[in-house]
């Protein structure tokens, strides 16, 4: 930087184009103004005329003013005037540039660099060496000390990483491993801190306060992350390092035409924010219906170019997987008799189904499992412990059930359920169908419409027992249970006292069964994102989609795949943000999550880094704009001027 | 800073021609040009002579042809009589209007093109001719009289399309002896046919009279600065980086062109005015007006 009393000029080299000016002055002086077009009958008697004074008439002075002024405001306005700019810090020696370099510092990356380079600039006028630590944890090893032109070179080629800001250990040997080619005193440290704190950031900062003055410059706005918390109704976590008001939290995926877009918008001022120790966190709910749910590829917070800002969405949002087991026998002639048919068509729009023996089920970990009239189970033991770990078990009832002996003693049923069933509108019954009664307001059918035209015809009954009116959910206009619920372990399990195909009601045949099922589907627990497996069974996530820094999405160069160890410490180097896959499971890595503050104690706080002195160069392009249009206006004028002369 | 040349329609040549023309006497050509007369006009010359109309029963003398005499009124008498017609005027007026391209030309919005002018001034004066008893007409046609006649001139001055050159020069086969011709012109093009038509119009006994219609911009060349000249067709070209200081060359050489055709049209014993077409046209037409009767 040159300064000349209280004006500096970044781009001092700039100020000699004024050197220019006099020639220019001289061009616009000698070029005449441009000749008129003249039709004239009497150009005959103007043959062979000579001009007497043949010297072109010259630009008016003030003309000429106007445009060498209007030439030299921009040569002083490109070469970055600065009124009463901030003196450099102070001081000689060696520089040292810690980096923040995680996607907390990605929104102001360019100018970071900027401050970073004007720093070097500085350091190579004074002939210092300098060295570039880039807290990305990908660098290992002493940390050389270059000419601070090829530390530039090195700059200019960063990118902030898809992960958190890392440090390198905290531990004695390994700081003094790093600086040990750093002087033990008059190191100067330029820190451009993402306002965050990091495991190694106090160790790291001593280390550095011990052999010189250290400066940190802080990031001038705030940090926003999101993070997703998973579970039976999936949030948002949005952290902000200010209290202010937060940007939107955008729910993208892809529109029915197959084409990304922007789905929902979620209002992060409803919820309430909590601020703890400097970070404000809002708890979004995703509150949507379950088909645009189901499209989200990605959340993000408007506006902030980071990773941290943007939640992909994996498994863990997406549809539940729905297991059905039962007798399928029946479809191959004659299918609307079968109970799977009924069942099928209600939960292939909104679920995930596989079908198969309740063993091989069971190893797809699926979310629900659906029984229809099956009694005896076999394999009681892996089902026992899928319940035990969250799952929920729908059973239906039927004729195979209602003829069981041992109906009394069968496992999985939420009540006990008296042998032999009832029949109430058969043809050998005196009663009539029954209807449905209207569903608790705190049920999981709460605000279902029962249609009045559906009965039963037929059902199991349950013991009568204390707790039967707890766990009833459903029930018919005489006052015996339609569908019953009982807690096993995490899980649950769920019993309709009636068959799932037409044969015992003409429920199944009508738009509340499907809603009925819906319901009790998405209460059921969403499976783990985190690979559930044995450490035997130690899987391998490989990238199919990461993202920079700045949060945006690419394919993977060269996908390295990641053990399931790692892959469940986060985002880290070698494991970008992204999303990953593992057989048929895809588990989304995301950079957001907590937030803490960081402090400095002992380090000098660069603030307000951007009104060091007075930017004249808007004002001067402005002005040369100004008087270019004057100039226009004058030229116009004077071309009036001599039509009016020329006509009078 | 030409302006498009106004172009006048039928009924604004008519009208601005009858206004321009009210205030004429009648038009009526001197004695003396009937002299030479060969075709038959339609005005009694208070004598006898070559006519349609009974003019006096006079005595028969010798010389007079037995066939001339009027046998009806010498049986009435004792005498032979012959019966005389009163001599016609056989005079008739051409005009010729320029239409070079450079007639177009108007140097201000405010002023009409010099055509239009011209074509103004040759229809008021032909009115003029007409409402005397006067045979008019455009240079190449017939003479005519009557009132019907303007509507024809009138018709063929507006409808007559402007010539894609810069010269336009008076049809000198069209010289009829005894014929009175009026030329209306700014005669900025090559003098030459001009001056071999007044030549000839001169050997054939034709007296007429040259009106050079000029813009004021012709007349004062108000340019300065750097100006590219080009012609009404742009077939004549002139550059300069200094009008300002040709005005005084041209003014000269523009004098001397007029000097040129005033000179010429005094050998021939014709009329040579100027007309500015900021000027009244009926000044124009007064001198027109005198420059015919002598």
């Amino acid at each position: 930087m040159l300064t000349l009393g209280p004006l500096g000029f970044l781009a001092p080299w700039l100020l000699s184009a004024l050197i220019a000016l006099p020639a220019i002055w001289l061009i616009l002086r000698v070029m005449p103004p441009a000749p008129k077009l003249v039709r004239f009958p009497g150009t005959r008697l103007l043959l062979g005329l000579r001009d007497a004074h043949p010297v072109a008439r010259h630009t008016p002075w003030w003309l000429l003013l106007l445009r060498v002024l209007a030439i030299a405001a921009l040569i002083l306005g490109f070469a970055g005037p600065v009124w009463k700019p901030l003196p450099d810090q102070a001081g000689q020696g060696p520089l040292l540039i810690v980096l923040d370099a995680g996607w907390a510092a990605a929104p102001d990356w360019p100018e970071r660099q900027a401050r970073v380079l004007r720093a070097l600039d500085r350091a190579s006028g004074q002939g210092q060496p300098a060295a570039l630590l880039v807290a990305d944890g990908t660098a290992s090893g002493t940390l050389p000390f270059q000419p601070a032109g090829e530390v530039a070179a090195r700059l200019r080629a960063l990118t902030p990483a898809a992960w958190e800001t890392r440090y390198p250990e905290a531990r004695t040997e390994i700081l003094a491993e790093t600086l040990a080619e750093a002087p033990q005193s008059g190191l100067l440290t330029l820190w451009l801190s993402d306002g965050l704190d990091h495991p190694g950031r106090a160790g790291l900062l001593a280390a550095l306060a011990v052999r010189g003055e250290v400066t940190v410059i802080p990031p001038t706005s705030a940090r926003l992350s999101l993070e997703l918390i998973p579970g039976d109704r999936p949030a948002l976590h949005l952290r902000a390092t200010s209290p202010g008001t937060p940007p939107a939290v955008l729910a993208m995926g892809l529109d029915p035409q197959g084409m990304p877009r922007e789905l929902a918008r979620l209002d992060p001022t409803k919820p309430e924010a909590v601020t703890e120790s400097g970070i404000t966190t809002r708890m979004i709910q995703i509150e949507l219906p379950s088909e645009l749910r189901n499209r989200i590829t990605r959340f993000e917070i408007e506006g902030q170019r980071s990773a941290g800002a943007i939640v992909l969405a994996d498994d863990s949002l997406r549809r539940r997987k729905v297991a059905l087991v039962g007798d399928d026998r029946a479809t191959e002639t004659q299918r609307l008799l079968s109970p799977l048919h009924y069942l099928r068509r209600a939960l292939i729009p909104s679920t995930d189904l596989i079908e198969g023996g309740l063993e091989d089920v069971l190893q797809a970990s699926p979310d629900v499992v659906i029984m229809v009239d099956q009694i005896g189970l076999p394999d009681s033991e892996a089902l026992a412990a899928w319940l035990d770990k969250g799952g929920l078990l729908i059973r239906f009832a039927g004729p195979r059930m209602a003829a069981s002996e041992h109906l009394r003693d069968e496992p999985f049923l939420p009540v006990t359920l008296r042998e032999g069933g009832r029949d109430i509108g058969g043809a050998l019954s005196w009663g009539e169908p029954r209807g449905l009664t209207p569903f608790p307001a705190e049920g999981p059918f709460s605000g279902l419409n029962v249609p009045a035209d559906a009965t039963v015809r037929a059902q199991l009954l349950a013991e009568p027992a204390p707790d039967l009116a707890q766990k009833t959910l459903a029930q018919l206009t005489d006052g015996t249970p339609l569908v019953t619920r009982a807690p096993y372990g995490q899980g649950q399990m769920v019993l309709f006292h009636t068959s799932a195909n037409a044969e015992w009601t003409n429920l199944a045949i009508s738009g509340l069964f499907v809603e009925m099922l819906q319901r009790l589907v998405q209460t059921a627990r969403a499976s783990s994102p985190q690979p559930d497996t044995a450490p035997a069974e130690d899987t391998f996530w490989t990238p199919e989609q990461v993202l920079d820094g700045f949060g945006r999405a690419q394919d993977p160069e060269d996908p390295v795949p990641v053990s399931a160890g790692d892959f469940t410490k986060g985002a880290g180097p070698g494991a970008p943000a992204g999303l990953y896959r593992a057989g048929e499971r895809v588990a989304a890595l995301n950079a957001g999550g907590t937030l803490a503050l960081a402090d400095w104690p002992g380090a000098r706080v660069e603030t307000a880094a951007r009104t060091a002195g007075l930017d004249l160069r808007g004002w001067l392009i402005a002005l040369a704009a100004l008087l270019f249009a004057l100039d226009a206006l004058g030229s116009a004028w004077l071309a009036r001027g001599i039509g009016q002369r020329g006509l009078a | 800073m030409s302006t498009a040349p106004k172009s006048l329609t039928l009924v604004e040549l008519r009208a601005g021609a009858e206004a321009a023309s009210a205030g004429l006497p009648a038009l009526m050509l001197s004695a003396e040009r009937l002299a030479a007369a060969l075709t038959a006009g339609a005005h009694g010359q208070r004598r006898a002579g070559p006519g349609e109309d009974f003019w006096q029963y006079r005595p028969a003398t010798s010389g007079d042809t037995a066939r001339s005499i009027d046998w009806r009124r010498s049986a009435r008498s004792d005498g032979q009589f012959v019966r005389d017609r009163e001599a016609e005027v056989p005079q008739s007026a051409s005009i010729w209007v320029s239409a070079a391209a450079g007639m177009d030309y108007s140097g201000g919005a405010n002023r009409p093109s010099k055509r239009a002018r011209a074509d103004l001034l040759a229809l008021a004066l032909s009115m003029a001719l007409l409402d005397g008893g006067e045979r008019v007409a455009l240079a190449g046609d017939p003479p005519r009289p009557g009132r019907f006649q303007a509507e024809r001139i009138a018709q063929s001055l507006v409808t007559r399309p402007p010539l894609a050159g810069d010269e336009d020069a008076p049809p000198a086969q069209a010289l009829r002896p005894g014929q009175r011709v009026i030329l209306f012109d700014d005669f900025l093009g090559d003098p030459q046919p001009v001056l071999d038509y007044l030549s000839r119009a001169a050997g054939m006994g034709v007296r007429g009279a040259l009106m050079q219609v000029l813009d004021p911009d012709e007349e004062g060349f108000p340019w300065t600065g750097a100006v590219l000249f080009r012609s009404a067709s742009g077939a004549l070209k002139h550059d300069t980086r200094d009008a300002g200081g040709l005005r005084e060359a041209y003014l000269a050489r523009l004098a001397e062109r007029r000097e040129l055709l005033g000179r010429a049209a005094l050998n021939a014993s014709w009329h040579f005015g100027t007309h500015d077409t900021a000027a009244s046209p009926a000044q124009a037409l007064l001198w027109l007006w005198s420059a015919l009767e002598d």
